[in-house]
């Protein structure tokens, strides 16, 4: 994530315009945390969740509602998922092959 | 992935254009895993963007990946006695006489919770209380009715600011008699940022950058405006009243303290900081090395502008 914040930065350089792009970044980011503890919670669970998360985004009881519900360790696998996220991310702005091949010199 | 691997310069557009398709990739395949979940959120009329934007964000990637949950504000306030009494307790118990620095640590160990998140509005009076006691400034978590999202947060370094068109890094290296002037490669060794901040120049040229306007970018925090939730709505309001605003911040481990002005709007919340800090704040706040950490970070309410930007030295007040 801290590599995406440098490429954002370096390259985007109109405050307004970065601004646009974190958002865009936070809803990707948001969707699939939620979307990955929605995975791991019982279905008679997640229209209670979805309205903790709604009413009380603040309250960390929201993770503690999580933890009690669901076996794996809750932080652990946000983490992995922010992870793989951002490689992803990251991944979409990599040259491609044909790219990193260097021109032939004559 | 490897970052030199990342192609040397991307078009701010090329950016934007990708993360857009990402963006509508990802919600789609939210919608198409969880459909239940996605008609509930529709019956309600809800939407996991706006949800985002209506709170500071427990569930973004940041504040959990960094494991630094935004937690709940508690009622355990309610068990300690009142912030006078705090202060007689760090005075009294410990012997030699200890400094106000000392004092301040003990309190803010005291008061604050062990994870960051948003203070409750009693917890911020007791700070306000303490700060205004131990180092004179007074500092205000709500100001003229405006309150950042979190007060008590983690800050990250930045880079030095374009003053003007044409600014380079050498620019910045302090004076022998100023800050950082003992190792002015300290203070340039974290590099000029590719962009403006969010105010653009400070100064149209280098003949109109003024004594102030140096001070101003040399001591410069970021906060994020861009996610207060009536920043849209308020925003020609809010960009002049955040402008240059001055925020008195505390290295809540050390105690170290200094007022800065706003001036860049971040960082994002995914990257698990709420405030940025100029070269010379992170310096100041936690020394060289310091590139994150916990602070609180209030308003400082100084109508008079009397109260100079920079290290606040209050175990010498």
């Amino acid at each position: 994530m801290a590599e995406l914040e440098k490429l954002v930065k370096k390259n985007v350089k109109d405050a307004e315009a970065r601004n646009e792009i974190y958002g865009l970044i936070d809803e990707i980011v948001h969707h699939r945390v939620v979307g990955c503890i929605l995975e791991r919670l019982p279905e008679h669970h997640h229209k209670e969740f979805l309205d903790h998360v709604h009413s009380r985004a603040h309250d960390e009881g929201i993770l503690d509602y999580v933890r009690e519900r669901v076996v794996e360790d809750v932080e652990e696998f946000i983490k992995r998922e922010v992870y793989l996220v951002g490689t992803e991310l990251l991944a979409m702005f990599a040259p491609k092959n044909e790219e990193l091949q260097r021109p032939d010199l004559h | 992935m490897d970052p030199a691997q990342i192609k040397a310069s991307l078009d701010p557009e090329e950016i934007r254009q990708k993360l857009k398709l990402k963006h509508l990739q990802v919600k789609t395949e939210f919608h198409e895993r969880h459909k239940e979940a996605s008609k509930y959120l529709k019956e309600k009329g809800l939407d996991l963007g706006t949800i985002r934007e209506h709170s500071a964000k427990l569930l973004t990637a940041g504040a959990l990946a960094g494991t630094m949950v935004l937690s709940s504000p508690t009622g355990s306030l309610a068990l300690l006695p009142p912030p006078h009494e705090i202060l007689e307790k760090s005075r009294s118990t410990s012997l030699p006489a200890v400094s106000r620095a000392t004092r301040l640590r003990e309190a803010l160990k005291e008061i604050l919770p062990e994870k960051v998140r948003p203070l409750t509005r009693e917890e911020e009076k007791y700070l306000e209380q303490i700060f205004i006691e131990l180092t004179g400034i007074p500092a205000r978590a709500t100001l003229e009715g405006e309150h950042l999202n979190t007060t008590y947060g983690r800050i990250g370094a930045e880079q030095h600011l374009r003053r003007y068109p044409g600014d380079i890094n050498p620019n910045h290296a302090p004076e022998s008699d100023e800050y950082g002037g003992d190792d002015p490669d300290e203070i340039l060794k974290e590099g000029m940022a590719p962009g403006l901040g969010a105010w653009g120049y400070f100064a149209p040229s280098k003949e109109k950058l003024t004594p102030h306007l140096v001070e101003t970018e040399k001591w410069y925090a970021v906060v994020q405006t861009l996610y207060l939730p009536d920043w849209n709505t308020r925003v020609k309001y809010l960009r002049d009243w955040y402008k240059y605003r001055k925020v008195f911040i505390v290295n809540t481990e050390n105690g170290r303290a200094v007022v800065a002005a706003i001036a860049d709007s971040g960082p994002a919340a995914w990257t698990g900081k709420h405030y940025g800090g100029s070269p010379e704040v992170m310096d100041y706040l936690g020394g060289p090395r310091y590139k994150k950490g916990p602070v609180v970070l209030f308003f400082v309410d100084d109508p008079e502008n009397k109260i100079p930007l920079g290290p606040v030295e209050y175990n010498e007040v």
